[in-house]
């Protein structure tokens, strides 16, 4: 960069142009989010059947042949489009539930840890830190073989592999701010420590729980799609994204069809929930202090 | 630069010219597993006899047409009633390495699978009926048998039964010759890389003469989709099983220079009962679920035809097979009714356990599932990591309602399986304990006279269904891809591949 004086018009232009990225960012992440949101909602209402109806003599119709079947049908004959709606049921649940069972655990422990430090700080910190060395799918493999497979077991899984994250960066927050001189003189008046971890620390980190948050119900969506590829997650017979995307494998090259509209439910969905994580961090917290 | 540029230019097509894909009378084979050894007495891996059996032969030989015909040994004599076996041995036959072959190879042998080295192998329980080798002189055997095993002739055309050399482990050991193994078959091995390859080359001095490829290489290409965009390529020339889905028969099939060999297999698919727990304790609820799954339709769909329909667990080229048996009928009223009978409620639940890997599986479990509901019984699928299926969950009778079983012995002897499956005790039979059946299965053991029994197996087959043990599903074909250039290939319904006469266009 040459260091020529930086020109007031141009600037503004860019921070214009920003906000208006930010803006579309958010119409797009509300448009994709609420959109797949509100039909899964409505899935029991929009397909009733919860697209399971086999139909072995039509199986592998392709998009746009038989109009029962807009987007065709899969290896058994089921509705394709009825199934990506229902399954995104099963997505979605694994990915909210997961992630708020990880936060609360997540929280309550990174608080209390940070803020009583200590003995029950090591013990956290360094099981924590036992727990990251583990890769994922080592500790998923052997969790399933050890208590099996199944929507629960894989939410379970999902949240014992997923609360250190949030421990983590609830506790360094509450490094930096338990000397901080709003809680000195908290402690100084009296207030009980409960009343101080939950009304005055808890306000001031939810900004980067947040963000975290929607990260992660995308990337807990990826991951019960892949559990479920591997054979490890939910049922079979329930439809899930990961599931669909499993079966279509063997017929990609004579029927896409079957694995591309899941697939691109979960492209649409993590999209969806990344371009709102990006829109709430910046919204949050401007200054682009937080580490995530 | 530009002088450079063409001199390179020419090089290059010159490299390119001079060696083609496929260097002349060379042979490329995708196997879905590496058996990780190549010693006979260590393995029970389909996948190790497809390579193996073109590195060793046996005193017997069994090709793709299921005839026992003779292989190291040129005769053999019944004695003693069954008791002892006498075996002439083929002259002039030499390892790889050049050791001879002769009856003291024979004895080496049977008395390493039978002794301690054998006993750390899954190979020695097969062979147990064997009590002692005898050399009687350099071309003679005698084998002294404990009691009479009728499938022994079988069981040594493969598998722990195959000649190895004496001297050659003796030098080398017993590590040495599990990666660098020495045989008497047609192809000599040349090299080995764990996970990724064995490459073998034609052995000159076979005894039935030499074969007509120079090399085989066989890599090991464990993800189906992976082999067959390898095969589409060009890159290998056969896919053999267990690798290929049903569902990619088309995919193969649309491109011309490429097509499916399907055979016969010994694969038996079943969905087995817990007898013990759940509504599938009472023989008339098992009896219900039988008819209530429309077993054709889902041969038909799911698997494009590429099965066959059993009546007992067992496939047709099995032998206590009885192709007078009717199947139990497809029939969801009579089904329904049944299930009233016995006193159960709509909205009852079954789960049923899968492989989680078997994605043709997979999809009739589901369609099983989708057939329960007619009659109003909710069936949950349930898969598991196969290992730990068949180490953990079926053995230790921890199953759902009803689980998938796929068997299939390669001596086509219905004994291998009905034994395995139904006597008391045993390693997959974690539920049931049936006298009348126990001793159905110890009595035709002992029995030499073939037609008694395959009378008694047909009487075993037909007690199991009339107790409706499983869910007798199909017997499906062995799917072989193959291109086009390689020429004389016949598949082997036990994926026993022998290459000899095989030949490969340019």
């Amino acid at each position: 960069m040459p260091d020529a004086a930086p020109s007031r018009p141009g600037q503004a232009k860019t921070a214009r142009r920003q906000s208006s990225f930010k803006a579309l960012e958010f119409i797009l992440g509300v448009i994709l989010v609420g959109g797949i949101g509100l039909a899964v909602l409505f899935s029991g209402f929009l397909f009733p059947g919860g697209g399971s109806a086999v139909d072995l003599a039509a199986r592998l119709t392709p998009p746009l042949v038989d109009m029962a079947h807009p987007l065709g049908t899969d290896p058994l004959g089921r509705d394709v489009l009825a199934r990506v709606i229902v399954g995104g049921e099963i997505s979605l649940t694994v990915g909210l539930v997961s992630v708020a069972g990880a936060v609360v655990i997540g929280v309550v422990m990174g608080l209390v840890s940070g803020y009583y430090r200590g003995f029950w700080d090591v013990v956290v910190m360094r099981f924590a830190d036992v727990q990251l060395a583990l890769p994922f799918i080592l500790l998923a493999i052997t969790f399933i073989a050890i208590v099996g497979g199944g929507l629960i077991n894989t939410i379970v899984l999902l949240i014992v592999s997923q609360w250190v994250q949030y421990a983590r960066l609830v506790r360094g927050s509450v490094l930096s701010l338990r000397d901080r001189e709003f809680i000195q003189s908290a402690r100084a008046i009296g207030v009980r420590d409960i009343k101080i971890l939950f009304q005055h620390l808890l306000p001031n980190l939810l900004g980067p729980v947040i963000v975290l948050m929607t990260l992660n119900v995308a990337n807990n969506i990826l991951l019960e799609a892949s559990l479920t590829f591997l054979g490890l997650g939910v049922d079979p017979t329930i439809p899930s994204w990961g599931g669909m995307l499993a079966e279509g494998r063997t017929y990609l090259q004579t029927a896409w069809w079957v694995s591309v509209f899941p697939g691109l439910a979960i492209l649409l969905t993590v999209l969806g929930l990344n371009l709102l994580g990006d829109w709430l961090r910046d919204t949050l917290d401007p200054t682009g202090r937080t580490r995530v | 630069m530009t002088l450079k540029k063409t001199l390179a230019a020419a090089l290059l097509a010159a490299s390119v010219l001079s060696a083609p894909a496929h260097a002349a009378g060379a042979l490329t084979i995708s196997s879905p597993q590496d058996p990780g050894n190549w010693d006979p007495i260590d393995t029970f891996l389909v996948n190790w006899a497809s390579v193996a059996t073109n590195i060793f032969d046996g005193l017997t030989y069994r090709g793709p047409d299921l005839e026992l015909v003779p292989g190291l040994a040129t005769e053999w004599e019944e004695l003693d009633e069954g008791t002892r076996i006498r075996f002439t041995l083929r002259e002039g036959v030499t390892f790889h390495n050049g050791e001879p072959f002769n009856a003291e190879a024979v004895r080496y042998t049977f008395e390493r699978l039978l002794g301690e080295e054998g006993a750390s192998g899954p190979q020695q329980s097969n062979y147990t009926a064997i009590e002692e080798v005898e050399v009687i002189d350099d071309y003679t055997v005698d084998f002294h048998l404990s009691e009479p095993d009728p499938v022994l002739l079988t069981k040594l055309a493969g598998y722990g039964a195959m000649i190895v050399p004496p001297q050659y482990i003796e030098e080398n050991g017993e590590d040495h010759f599990d990666m660098n193994p020495v045989g008497t078959g047609p192809f000599k091995f040349v090299s080995y890389q764990e996970r990724e390859s064995i490459e073998l080359e034609a052995f000159e001095d076979h005894w039935d003469g030499a074969p007509e490829l120079d090399t085989v290489t066989y890599r090991f290409i464990t993800e189906p989709s992976t082999a067959v965009a390898e095969l589409q390529a060009g890159r290998v020339d056969i896919v053999i099983p267990p690798t290929i889905p049903v569902g990619m028969i088309s995919t193969i099939e649309e491109q011309e220079d490429l097509s499916i060999v399907s055979v016969a297999s010994p694969t038996v698919q079943a969905l087995r009962f817990n007898t013990a727990n759940g509504i599938t304790e009472n023989e008339d609820v098992r009896k219900a679920i039988i008819m209530a799954i429309d077993r054709q339709a889902i041969i038909d769909t799911i698997l494009q035809g590429e099965a066959e329909p059993i009546t007992s667990f067992q496939g047709p080229l099995s032998f206590g097979n009885d192709p007078e048996m009717e199947p139990i009928p497809y029939d969801p009223e009579a089904a329904k009714a049944l299930l009233q009978e016995a006193g159960v409620e709509p909205g009852a639940t079954v789960q049923i356990d899968v492989r989680g890997n078997d994605a043709t599986f997979g999809e009739v479990a589901q369609a099983v599932a989708a057939y329960l509901s007619v009659i109003g019984i909710n069936a949950t699928v349930q898969p598991y990591e196969t290992n730990v299926l068949l180490n953990d969950i079926i053995p230790e009778g921890r199953t759902g309602e009803m689980f998938q079983q796929a068997w299939g012995g390669w001596t086509f002897d219905f004994d291998n399986t009905a034994y395995l499956m139904y006597h008391t005790g045993e390693r997959w039979n974690p539920y049931d304990s049936d006298a009348e059946l126990d001793a159905l299965l110890e009595e035709q053991r002992s029995i030499t006279d073939r037609a008694e029994r395959e009378r008694l197996l047909k009487e075993i087959a037909r007690y199991t269904a009339d107790r409706a043990l499983e869910v007798p599903l199909y017997n499906v074909n062995a799917l072989y891809g193959v291109n086009d250039r390689v020429q004389n290939f016949e598949a082997a319904p036990d994926s026993r591949l022998r290459l000899t006469d095989v030949t490969v266009e340019e």
